[in-house]
């Protein structure tokens, strides 16, 4: 018996055509950890997250949570299993003309009979869940301002507002931070990290920035032409497999280029003087 | 002949009668319009969700919608009898199946991110097209909902000419009344709502709440057009009459020349209207000519453009007589008010640099416009020219319904002798023509990577 929040993905592969996007990737992912995969663009980091939530079918391999096969999922099973595997992505993804708190709402979706969704009718306590979850990430004011108007920080956090209100066992972020400034990344990665510490929920997270994936996992998945090519602890990620993972054998790679972290390292040197 | 249609009547008391059938034509467009809505909106919301089913149900629409409405209002008045309830059942029949197929377009073309956002948070599809796409389509709806409202009226006008009631019955009354002064009352009227209706529309657009205003407006005419009896009876044994479509020998050998002569009114009236088109829309750009001359021409272009085609042709058959020249001068007189308005738009449009160059050199105004505007303008010029080609050949084939002349006239001809087995034949050679036509064209713009352009 697998222990509680085991998320398994086993031989997964899915092909568009010709092109093999992820090729028997392997994973067992404990409940509650967090989880960096780094890739370079291209290398199956999207398309195996958007397996998990089943956006994306499998074209062969099983994945399964609590040791229940979740790629046969059907119908109402599989809305309730999206349910519990919330995604952020990287363009934030929220629905431009409703307002912010309507967005964070559409994250109960799942669980409200449909003619109530039809009707816009939520209930005092899902709103001041909403406020609640907008409170946490510190933009509660903004409720009742229309999405598109937010900066792309703000909405970040409306969407992992929207994915706190879906309860989910699971968080899958898509390259949560490659649309935004330093100062919003790492916002949005705390944000993550205290999700994951404080509520216990296992957090997958796409970066193809490598420091990024150092500071806040505690695992590091590498992914490199749809193979998973590492798996360890950030400290066993040696410069050898660093270009393997991002392609450049011929070159010395310094982390620093695939950097978006405000440390001083990152920034030009006309900043810094 | 042409001196009877002036002047105008335009004395207080006939006037005063022209509102009942004003009052009966826009309130079959929007009875129509709300029937079509209720249709085509659920309709379009399924193709949009890409359910099982969706591409069959794309494909019904489509087809649907390549059924010409004079067609339609004909096969109406044979099985509810004449009036404005036929009337109103074909507009709803046809706007259905257009905004069915608009809105689906428009659903297809959502951004498709917070779609799959909503999809991932586990909502069913009924609740993604709720969340996301209605909103995010909501102010492209409510313009080509108004856009779609506006051809309803003008196509309420020409449905009620082959026995829908209102102002088309009217004008066809005049007609053959030899009444032509309240013939031209009739066309000026006709005008002035046109432009009502755009400023309408203008309006909703900045206020798309509005639109639920319209929703009681059309409820009132479903209840006044409502046909006081359904003979189902007779409309089964109506229908049962045009099954199945036959034509007799003679008809057969006479349909090569009938088609020949549905193109030769498409292609003739094309070229008619852009030769005229290339004058009055150089006299209608702005940057080519002072502001005053601009202006009234374009005025004179709104006004050929507001009279559909089918209302020039019932002027031209008394004008011309029966027969195809009508009908290329019908399609001309209303193609010449599209192209050149489009045809100005292009010249104004062009791009102002090489423009400037040219005018830095000190070259007069009519060498500006012969070596930078119109050589710049020539293609966009070109692409209008040839969607108004594939426009007019659905035209031609219903123009000829009142007497102009194609497949059309022999259409109507096997109505009113109570020949369905042929009328029905006929309406489906319409049918393949058009969608010959939108199938041409579609390869055509494929071909030359045209981007779709809206006239």
């Amino acid at each position: 018996m697998a222990p509680a929040g085991m998320l398994e993905i086993d031989k997964v592969t899915r092909r568009f055509g010709e092109l093999t996007a992820v090729s028997e990737a392997t994973l067992a992912i404990p409940g509650g950890q967090m989880v960096g995969i780094i890739g370079r663009s291209g290398a199956g980091k999207s398309t195996l997250l958007r397996m998990v939530n089943r956006l994306i079918e499998p074209t062969t391999g099983r994945v399964a949570f609590d040791g229940r096969d979740i790629t046969q999922l059907r119908g109402r099973r599989l809305h309730s299993w999206r349910a519990s595997a919330a995604m952020i992505f990287q363009q934030f993804n929220l629905v431009p003309r409703l307002d912010v708190l309507t967005n964070v709402l559409v994250g109960r979706l799942n669980r409200i009979p449909t003619t109530r969704a039809l009707l816009k009718l939520f209930t005092a306590r899902e709103r001041a869940l909403a406020i609640g979850a907008l409170d946490r990430l510190g933009i509660a004011d903004l409720a009742l301002k229309r999405a598109d108007t937010l900066s792309g920080g703000q909405q970040q956090r409306v969407a992992i507002a929207r994915a706190l209100m879906q309860e989910p066992r699971i968080l899958l972020a898509d390259e949560p931070i490659a649309s935004l400034d330093p100062m919003n990344a790492k916002l949005v990665m705390d944000a993550l990290r205290d999700i994951n510490r404080r509520d216990g929920i296992t957090v997958l997270c796409n970066l193809h920035t490598l420091d990024t994936a150092r500071a806040y996992c505690d695992r590091i998945v590498g992914m490199a032409q749809g193979r998973i090519v590492f798996d360890g602890a950030p400290e066993a990620l040696d410069e050898a497999t660093v270009r393997a993972i991002y392609g450049t054998a011929d070159r010395a790679l310094d982390e620093r280029i695939t950097s978006t972290s405000i440390g001083a390292a990152a920034l030009p040197a006309f900043a810094r003087a | 002949m042409l001196a009877g249609f002036f002047p105008p009547d335009l004395s207080l008391s006939y006037l005063a009668a022209l509102t009942v059938p004003l009052m009966q034509t826009i309130s079959m467009a929007a009875g129509g319009m709300l029937i079509a809505c209720l249709i085509g909106l659920p309709l379009a919301m399924f193709v949009g969700a890409q359910v099982r089913g969706a591409r069959l149900a794309y494909g019904l629409l489509s087809g649907l919608r390549a059924i010409p409405d004079l067609t339609l209002a004909i096969l109406c008045v044979v099985v509810v009898g004449i009036g404005p309830a036929a009337g109103m059942l074909a507009l709803a029949i046809f706007y259905a199946a257009m905004i069915g197929k608009v809105f689906a377009d428009l659903f297809l073309a959502a951004d498709w991110r917070p779609i799959e956002a909503l999809r991932s948070v586990g909502a069913t599809r009924l609740m993604v097209a709720f969340y996301g796409l209605l909103p995010m389509t909501l102010t492209n709806l409510v313009s080509m909902g108004c856009y779609s409202f506006e051809c309803a009226v003008r196509a309420a006008v020409i449905v009620g000419a082959v026995g829908g009631g209102g102002l088309g019955a009217e004008l066809v009354g005049t007609i053959n009344a030899f009444d032509y002064g309240r013939a031209t009352t009739l066309i000026i009227l006709l005008v002035i709502v046109v432009s009502a209706l755009d400023s309408l529309s203008w309006l909703l657009r900045r206020h798309p709440r509005a639109v639920l205003l319209l929703i009681p407006l059309g409820l009132a005419a479903l209840w006044a057009n409502w046909p006081e009896t359904l003979a189902l009876r007779h409309a089964a044994t109506t229908i049962g009459g045009m099954f199945p479509p036959a034509l007799p020998l003679p008809a057969l050998q006479a349909l090569p020349r009938l088609l020949l002569e549905t193109a030769f009114i498409a292609g003739a009236g094309t070229l008619l209207a852009a030769v005229l088109a290339v004058p009055l829309g150089l006299l209608a750009a702005r940057n080519l000519v002072p502001a005053p001359v601009a202006m009234a021409t374009r005025m004179l272009l709104e006004v050929l453009r507001a009279v559909p085609e089918v209302i020039w042709g019932l002027v031209l058959v008394t004008l011309v007589g029966v027969g195809p020249i009508a009908g290329v001068v019908a399609l001309g007189l209303h193609s010449v008010g599209v192209l050149g308005k489009l045809y100005a738009e292009a010249c104004e449009n062009v791009r102002r640099a090489p423009v400037q160059a040219l005018e830095a050199t000190g070259a007069r105004r009519l060498a500006v416009a012969c070596y930078a505007i119109l050589p710049l303008a020539s293609a966009p010029v070109a692409i209008h020219t040839l969607f108004r080609l594939e426009w007019n050949l659905r035209a031609a084939s219903v123009v000829g319904m009142i007497g102009a002349g194609g497949i059309g006239q022999a259409l109507y001809n096997a109505q009113q002798l109570f020949f369905y087995d042929q009328m029905m034949a006929y309406v489906l050679i319409t049918w393949a023509i058009v969608l010959l036509a939108d199938a041409l064209s579609d390869w055509t713009r494929r071909r030359l990577g045209w981007a779709t352009v809206i006239a």
